[in-house]
């Protein structure tokens, strides 16, 4: 009888062990803990008024094995970059064309005559056969190319890694840098902490160039003078926030920017004097913490997002 | 007197077992930690940046009272902005009252060098590894705010209590040679 009550008493301990491990561990399962204490809830910067939203998303352009680098609208067709080739769609998606480039290419621009493609340290012009027509002089080590735009004869090249624009004729001659210095205050010249540097001409033929460690966006005479600019740093949806944005920029015929931010990611359309006038794409829409897609707009208002977290253009058209 | 025979001989097989088991076990104990020490591969613990999801645990589950996780500046790729979102909470002035600080312990000062860029440092005496910090780096900046185990502070316990809780696996042994993932470092090891 004795030792029955110790056997039961000892089998009694060992279930009480055993279930104190059982639970220890369901409760410490990774998966299994409380909220984080020091968790930092920027939620309520990902909501959007839905007053604000003018898009509506509506179509996916799968780019198949493509790893694209950039994104030009130009004469009712998009010219995507990436890889070691040019792939021309139509504005349903449907492939029009497609070209094999040098590799490693960042960025484009298309005019009637050519289609000048960014890499890393040079700039490359291919005809609309896709001919490699020059392969321009490479401008050093440092420099990161990471955008183009073209007004008349000239192409100015957005170079990140030394913070400057760089203008070329469009036969390939350097013509003239600037690093958007001024006299006043203003002109601090372009803080660039990371490869996100972008400009663009408008359809007035204006040179704006983003300042992204300004949070501002800087307009320049065709000679690199600084003429104004606008800047809005702010948590809030109106304004731009972190370490370089807007990292991507194009602009709509009325001389409006849409307007593309990497961490938090949203694509937002401001009028020329810096006022928000609505959201194309809430954060909600992309990857948290992803890349700011590059994007461009067609006469429509129609704005072709190149997701680079999901390799894919997004169409948003107006509601 | 073979059933004695018998039994004395099941012993001694028994203890014989014991003795070779026994044996066995100190000379393969002895030749694994010679040929470890020979070999010179120590591991300690390490956080790999790229994994880690800023959950807060290694601000709880480290078994020192105060962490051996801290954060690191990786000041190559620092933006110096003057709107970090590693050092103000969102929303908050853009100024360096401790209303307006995201740390919960202080633990960044935030230097002016000249305008319009600002320097952050990491007072690792008050860094607690929460990773707060991170998160607004990584969500709003590029990142260069990261956690790393000190292993001036690391007891290298033989089962890390934080990778043992670690949701994203983002905790492992790297070899004690190479004892720190920092971001910066990504390209020139690629390049070395």
């Amino acid at each position: 009888m004795k030792k029955r009550s110790l056997t039961i008493v000892v089998l009694v301990i060992l279930g009480v062990i055993l279930g104190v491990i059982v639970i220890d561990f369901l409760n410490n399962r990774p998966d299994r803990r409380g909220e984080n204490p020091y968790a930092l809830k920027v939620d309520k910067y990902r909501e959007v008024d839905p007053e604000l939203i003018s898009h509506k998303e509506t179509r996916n352009f799968s780019l198949g094995v493509m790893i694209p680098s950039g994104i030009f609208y130009y004469k009712k067709s998009l010219y995507i970059t990436g890889n070691s080739s040019l792939v021309v769609l139509a504005l349903d998606g449907s492939p029009a064309d497609m070209h094999e480039t040098l590799p490693h290419s960042t960025c484009l621009a298309v005019n009637d005559q050519y289609i000048f493609i960014g890499f890393p340290n040079f700039v490359a012009k291919y005809d609309h056969s896709g001919e490699l027509l020059q392969k321009w002089t490479e401008l050093g080590e440092s420099t990161v190319i990471t955008s183009l735009a073209i007004k008349d004869n000239y192409v100015f090249v957005a170079d990140a890694g030394n913070r400057r624009v760089v203008i070329y004729s469009d036969q390939g001659e350097v013509t003239g840098e600037f690093e958007g210095k001024s006299e006043t205050e203003a002109g601090h010249g372009f803080i660039v902490p990371s490869p996100n540097f972008d400009l663009a001409v408008n359809s007035f033929g204006e040179l704006w160039v983003v300042n992204p460690g300004k949070h501002a966006i800087e307009n320049y005479s065709d000679d690199g003078r600084m003429r104004g600019f606008w800047e809005n740093a702010s948590f809030d949806i109106d304004g731009f926030l972190g370490c370089c944005n807007p990292a991507r920029i194009t602009v709509m015929d009325d001389g409006s920017f849409v307007t593309s931010e990497k961490g938090m990611v949203r694509i937002k359309i401001y009028d020329q004097s810096g006022q928000l006038k609505s959201v194309v794409a809430p954060p909600d829409l992309f990857k948290e913490e992803g890349k700011a897609p590059d994007v461009c707009v067609d006469e429509n208002g129609v704005v072709y997002a190149l997701d680079f977290d999901k390799d894919v253009v997004r169409v948003f058209e107006p509601i | 007197m073979e059933e004695k025979d018998k039994g004395l001989s099941r012993r001694k097989f028994i203890n014989d077992g014991v003795r070779l088991t026994l044996g066995l076990t100190v000379v393969g104990t002895g030749v694994f930690s010679l040929k470890r020490s020979a070999s010179g591969k120590d591991y300690v613990w390490q956080i790999d940046p790229v994994k880690c999801t800023q959950c807060g645990r290694c601000a709880t589950e480290c078994v020192k009272s105060d962490s051996a996780v801290k954060c690191v500046h990786a000041y190559d790729l620092c933006g110096y902005c003057d709107l970090c979102g590693g050092y103000f909470k969102p929303g908050a002035k853009l100024q360096t009252g401790a209303e307006n600080q995201l740390c919960p312990t202080a633990a960044i000062q935030r230097r002016f060098i000249e305008e319009p860029y600002f320097e952050y440092i990491i007072d690792e005496e008050l860094c607690i590894g929460c990773a707060k910090c991170v998160k607004g780096c990584s969500a709003f900046g590029n990142g260069s705010l990261h956690l790393q185990i000190r292993h001036d502070l690391c007891l290298n316990c033989n089962q890390c209590a934080i990778a043992t809780s670690c949701p994203s696996d983002a905790i492992s042994r790297v070899p004690a040679d190479k004892p720190y993932i920092i971001k910066g470092d990504f390209t020139s090891e690629e390049e070395g």
